[in-house]
């Protein structure tokens, strides 16, 4: 053993240089992952080396702390190894502990701090140096030197072995992390093994590096198989898309995925599972994905058949809805009318929302909207049976507060129980006169030349919501030029947002330059539910008396004798404001609906015709063109010969024509208030 | 939509009086007929109908008064009709010559009366 002293400069430098060396060399196999017993073993001869001792050793403490266990022996006989020695600080290992720093002992014979341990003293070691590996209440344990003579260790030579052992402290660090993983790790994969769900892990590429029992015994496949990209093989064909699209764009951006997805089963059969995955992170690097499947094909079947069953009902209940609603509107003579229906979005119920318009004898129209609660085919079953009962009272009872009290008997007497909604309105067109009920509705909205302003009288509760009820109805004027919105509450009704809001909203929505009413519902319509499909079903009828046209008639009627009785309302009061006497009144009406009666009894035969009466006044002088698409000149009943000879004999001028397959009769006649001027 | 016509029927005697509210025209006029040929017993001597509330007529309400002036005839009774003086309907009747088929009277006591 030499021992190796220099107190010249260049050997000085020239020996820190290799120390330094050695400790790069440590260190580089360290961060090459080398095992901690390579780099222990390493360590111990490396030092004994450098510094020119005999013996070097590796002292490992023991979990509980009161002991260090020889892990490297450099010199020492074979029994040193695995020995475990006092940590005590009585003893130089100890002391090296508790002092945190490389400790040199000269020789044994003069030292008082401590006592040599029981392997040094057997080995009649009589100089040494110990450093503490790993830093104070983390220490892994503690390295030393030793030498069989007196022997002086410089500063560069504590420096050295307190640079191998930080290398030891950090290999030892990472090695007890690894086994810290590992065990949890181990602890993973049992518990994944005998969880009831699909586990699995993949590594950054998102290549599978793990399942678990539960997927191989629910896939039927090997363990191998699942390895890498080949898990999606499994994937049902019409999924295998969707799957690999999902996944990728997740795992680029390493964000959580979930995707339900048909899986093929131990059986051959697929089945859904729900698979969820997140990335995991290691000391804030990204490893791959953990995640897990589950099982889902009882509930997703189950929820494909109630889908199936609500879409088919609600396709049913769309479907008769429709049928319901007016094909169009009719054609009412001075007046403008529009509506629209909008059913709820697909997902949404179909509602039992209705509207209508008709003429009553008394020249009136009514209108009415409605709601029947409910939702479904029942609801849009009941909205027949309502909207029926609405055209059969609307047309005898003059009184709205009546014709909506009617509804509600017919109701609440019922085998049907249902509760609705009802806006029932009778305009007059002439005077602008409106009667109307409110039954639980929201309010008519009346775009008057001056703005908008709700109708808020007539209110009571639903129909069918109690017996007896109140109804009640208001009357009012709408000034000329005036536009009437009917609509139900899909319109404005939003859970969020308070209805006097929505209200506000469509009021406000509804101003603007007036334009044709067609184009009203469609800016109202963008305007307040925008892009959106209404959770609820919209009905929707815009109305607007047009400027009276004192003048002339120019209507297009079914040909059906039903046209005859709003026919003779509309030209008697014609006749009226044009200043004609009341025996002049129902001549010249007679004469046009007799010309009327001949064009729907002979020009046709059953089916969708109409008929076209024009009347004018000019001059004092009455012309009236009643034309036809058939010929009626061959008489075929004996009052029908009467009709032309009444035509005749009430009219100045009478001519019967034939025109393009049709047959045209005009008149005119010459009114007394004229003749006397 | 038909038209809203209301009857009523009443004994006087040995006449039935129908007193017709409202309008009559293509699209009630069957009705009207049936419904006054089975309001008339067989001891019943004539038929009047009363049109002093009646607005309007039309042909097939005229044919219909034909109708039942031969139908009566056969079963000799008589058909009469009241229209009062200044009705709307009295140039109809006369062009349609219904006179010739039932009398006409300005009012119901006179057509009582005969």
């Amino acid at each position: 053993m030499a021992r190796r002293r220099s107190g010249s400069r260049p050997d000085q430098l020239r020996v820190r240089a290799r120390q330094q060396a050695a400790v790069a060399d440590l260190g580089q196999r360290a961060l090459a992952g080398a095992p901690l017993a390579e780099l222990i073993d390493t360590a111990a001869a490396t030092s004994a080396c450098e510094l020119g001792t005999d013996y070097a050793s590796v002292l490992e403490l023991t979990d509980e702390g009161s002991g260090l266990l020889v892990r490297a022996a450099t010199g020492f006989p074979p029994g040193a190894l695995g020995t475990v020695l006092s940590a005590e600080p009585d003893q130089l290992p100890g002391y090296a502990l508790r002092s945190n720093v490389a400790v040199v002992t000269p020789d044994f014979a003069g030292e008082e701090r401590f006592r040599p341990s029981e392997v040094q003293q057997a080995a009649g070691v009589v100089s040494a140096m110990a450093a503490p590996i790993g830093a104070r209440g983390r220490h892994f344990g503690v390295i030393a030197v030793h030498a069989l003579q007196p022997h002086h260790f410089s500063a560069d030579d504590a420096h050295f072995l307190t640079a191998v052992a930080n290398v030891l402290s950090a290999a030892a660090e990472r090695a007890r992390h690894e086994e810290a993983l590992r065990e949890s790790e181990a602890g993973f994969r049992e518990l994944a093994d005998t969880a009831p769900v699909m586990l699995w892990t993949t590594d950054t590429d998102g290549l599978v590096t793990f399942v678990n029992e539960g997927w191989l015994s629910w896939t039927g496949t090997r363990f191998e198989d699942e390895l890498g990209a080949s898990w999606t093989l499994g994937v049902h064909p019409d999924d295998q898309a969707l799957v690999l699209g999902s996944w990728d764009q997740r795992l680029a951006a390493r964000e959580p995925w979930e995707l339900e997805y048909r899986l093929c089963t131990h059986t051959g059969d697929y089945r859904w599972v729900v698979d969820r995955g997140v990335p995991r992170y290691e000391g804030g690097a990204f490893v791959g994905y953990v995640g897990a499947a589950v099982d889902i094909h009882e509930r997703k079947t189950m929820e494909g058949q109630l889908l199936a069953i609500y879409e088919r009902e609600h396709d049913i209940a769309a479907t008769l809805q429709r049928s319901l609603l007016p094909q169009r509107l009719p054609r009412i003579e001075g007046l403008e009318l529009a509506a629209r229906y909008l059913p709820a979005a697909r997902g949404a119920s179909i509602g039992g929302d209705w509207y209508d318009a008709l003429e009553r004898p008394d020249g009136r129209v009514a209108l009415v909207v409605g709601d029947v609660v409910g939702h479904g085919l029942r609801a849009a079953a009941t909205m027949g049976q309502l909207r029926n009962a609405f055209r059969a009272y609307g047309l005898v009872e003059d009184s709205p507060a009546e014709v909506v009290a009617r509804l509600n008997r017919l109701v609440t007497i019922g085998v049907e129980e249902a509760m609705a909604t009802v806006l029932y309105l009778v305009l007059d067109r002439e005077t602008g006169e409106v009667a109307y009920a409110c039954a639980g509705h929201p309010p008519p909205l009346v775009l008057a030349p001056d703005g908008p302003r709700f109708l808020e009288g007539g209110r009571s509760v639903p129909v069918g919501a109690a017996d007896p009820v109140v109804f009640r109805e208001s009357r009012e004027r709408l000034e000329p030029g005036s536009t009437l919105l009917l609509y139900t509450d899909g319109l404005v009704e939003r859970r969020d947002v308070p209805l006097g809001e929505r209200l506000d909203e469509l009021a406000e929505a509804a101003r603007g330059p007036e334009v044709d009413l067609e184009t009203l519902c469609d800016r109202l319509l963008a305007a307040v539910l925008g892009d959106a499909k209404p959770s609820d079903d919209v009905a929707l009828l815009a109305v607007r008396p047009l400027a009276a046209g004192a003048d002339q008639i120019s209507v297009s009627l079914p040909a059906e004798p039903e046209s005859l009785t709003g026919l003779r309302r509309r030209l008697s009061r014609f006749l009226h404001a044009a200043g004609a006497s009341e025996i002049e009144a129902y001549e010249i009406t007679l004469a046009i609906c007799e010309a009327a009666g001949n064009a729907i009894e002979h020009a046709y035969g059953p089916g969708d015709a109409t008929f076209d009466v024009e009347a004018a006044l000019a001059d004092g002088e009455l012309a009236a063109t009643v034309r036809d698409r058939g010929n009626w000149r061959e008489r075929r009943s004996e009052h029908r010969g009467r009709g032309l000879r009444i035509i005749e004999g009430l009219m100045d001028e009478v001519d019967v024509a034939s025109e393009d397959g049709g047959t045209v009769v005009k008149m005119r006649r010459r009114l007394e208030a004229a003749r006397a001027a | 939509m038909t038209s809203p016509a209301e009857i009523a029927v009443v004994r006087e005697g040995g006449a039935i009086v129908a007193h017709v509210t409202g309008d009559v025209d293509m699209t009630n006029a069957a009705h009207l007929r049936d419904e006054l040929l089975s309001s008339i017993p067989n001891d019943a001597l004539a038929l009047v109908i009363d049109l002093v509330r009646c607005r309007y007529l039309d042909s097939a309400a005229i044919e219909v008064l034909f109708d039942l002036a031969r139908r009566l005839g056969r079963r000799r009774q008589a058909l009469r009709l009241v229209v009062p003086k200044g009705s709307p309907l009295t140039r109809v009747l006369e062009l349609t010559e219904v006179g010739s088929a039932a009398p006409i009277f300005e009012t119901l006591d006179q057509a009582l009366a005969q």
